[in-house]
């Protein structure tokens, strides 16, 4: 069995995408990656739906938009944003990353995507947002083993307004008790070029040893 | 123990239990809680003003909250409320108490839903701007109402000092 550690640590997220539409063989692997996720009791709630329909992507790019947009514009206001950014010295450079996470531009990426997978579950299952959580890992890894670039889009599938109207506009029954919609991924042929994943934090920081506090192995 | 400390008590408790899942994404999900009482009244009003008036008018006379007022950014966008005395403060007490900050406010969510269902808004927006004082009895919570998409991230201004 090969070792895959290659493509976990080479994966980063692509928001860019060539117009070029992705070959079903690709994507039926990307969706069979998903099947395989592992899933408490087995129970396997997922549904995944394949969104290629433009004026689809569009609106769920907008609703993303949106939500990104008020997130954004209340850190703005209570200064939080303005921290977070505090790091880019080009002041010119750090006000146009700003603008694009308060426009919520930087959330409309289902519009341009050539390809996006919804991915939802039955609540009638032991853990289904992890279950969910777990077969998006498992399509964003497959996607980039094969030369793909994906994101993972929490924000239509938020908060619970927006929501419902996510659920409404794909058909999927609004009932609080029927169905959990987790996010959408994103997929297309890369248009940004694949510089390295931003820095991780270095294994020391996040291993403890036996007990939490533990940071040397005995 | 009277009945609005034990609802209080339970209300903490669900809303520690969603911290605990979701971590700081708990601040997205409450929306809906409190708005079944505010569904339940004949609110009406044709501008913010009118809506968030009649809202207060509404929770003040059922001792929802003893207090409240507001205003409003320049931009339309930030609707600051201060509310003092309400039912709910041991409630967010509790959550502090037990460190979390409290993020759910149902006198908030009360008055967007009716910002969004009577006047037709595209979003609001709590995001965890609450701040609760026990000492004196009130809330401070900062908010954005926007009333249309295109309006969304149309503006930006200071917050934290208004």
């Amino acid at each position: 069995m090969g070792d895959i550690l290659d493509v976990i640590s080479t994966r980063k997220s692509i928001r860019r995408y060539k117009p070029e539409p992705i070959p079903d063989e690709l994507l039926f692997k990307v969706l069979e990656a998903g099947r395989w996720a592992p899933t408490g009791e087995n129970d396997q709630p997922w549904i995944f739906i394949v969104v290629t329909d433009p004026a689809t992507r569009k609106r769920i790019g907008e609703l993303g938009r949106i939500e990104t947009g008020a997130f954004c514009t209340a850190e703005y206001g209570m200064g939080r944003l303005q921290e977070r950014f505090a790091g880019v010295k080009d002041p010119t450079n750090r006000e146009r990353v700003m603008r694009m996470m308060y426009s919520g531009e930087t959330s409309q990426i289902a519009t341009n995507a050539p390809v996006i997978i919804v991915v939802a579950g039955t609540v009638n299952a032991l853990n289904t947002p992890y279950d969910l959580c777990a077969a998006i890992e498992n399509m964003l890894l497959e996607a980039h083993a094969l030369g793909l670039g994906g994101v993972w889009v929490e924000g239509p599938a938020g908060p619970t307004r927006r929501k419902k109207i996510f659920k409404e506009l794909l058909g999927i029954p609004t009932g609080m008790g029927e169905y959990h919609i987790q996010a959408y991924i994103a997929f297309g042929w890369p248009l940004e070029k694949r510089k390295h994943p931003r820095p991780k934090k270095p294994l020391e920081d996040l291993v403890h040893w036996e007990k939490f506090g533990n940071k040397e192995r005995n | 123990m009277n009945k609005t400390s034990y609802f209080n008590q339970c209300l903490a408790r669900h809303e520690e239990l969603l911290f605990q899942e979701l971590a700081q994404a708990s601040m997205w999900k409450p929306e809906y809680v409190g708005i079944d009482y505010i569904q339940s009244k004949e609110i009406q009003g044709n501008t913010v003003e009118e809506v968030v008036d009649n809202c207060i008018k509404e929770m003040k006379a059922d001792g929802l909250v003893k207090d409240a007022s507001y205003k409003q950014g320049p931009e339309g966008i930030l609707l600051k409320l201060v509310v003092r005395g309400c039912m709910h403060m041991e409630k967010e007490v509790m959550l502090k108490k037990n460190g979390v900050k409290p993020y759910c406010c149902p006198i908030t969510n009360m008055i967007f839903d009716r910002i969004l269902e009577l006047l037709g808004y595209e979003i609001t927006f709590l995001g965890g701007n609450l701040e609760v004082d026990e000492e004196t009895g009130e809330c401070v919570i900062k908010c954005g109402i926007w009333e249309s998409a295109e309006k969304v991230g149309e503006t930006v201004s200071d917050w934290k000092n208004f």
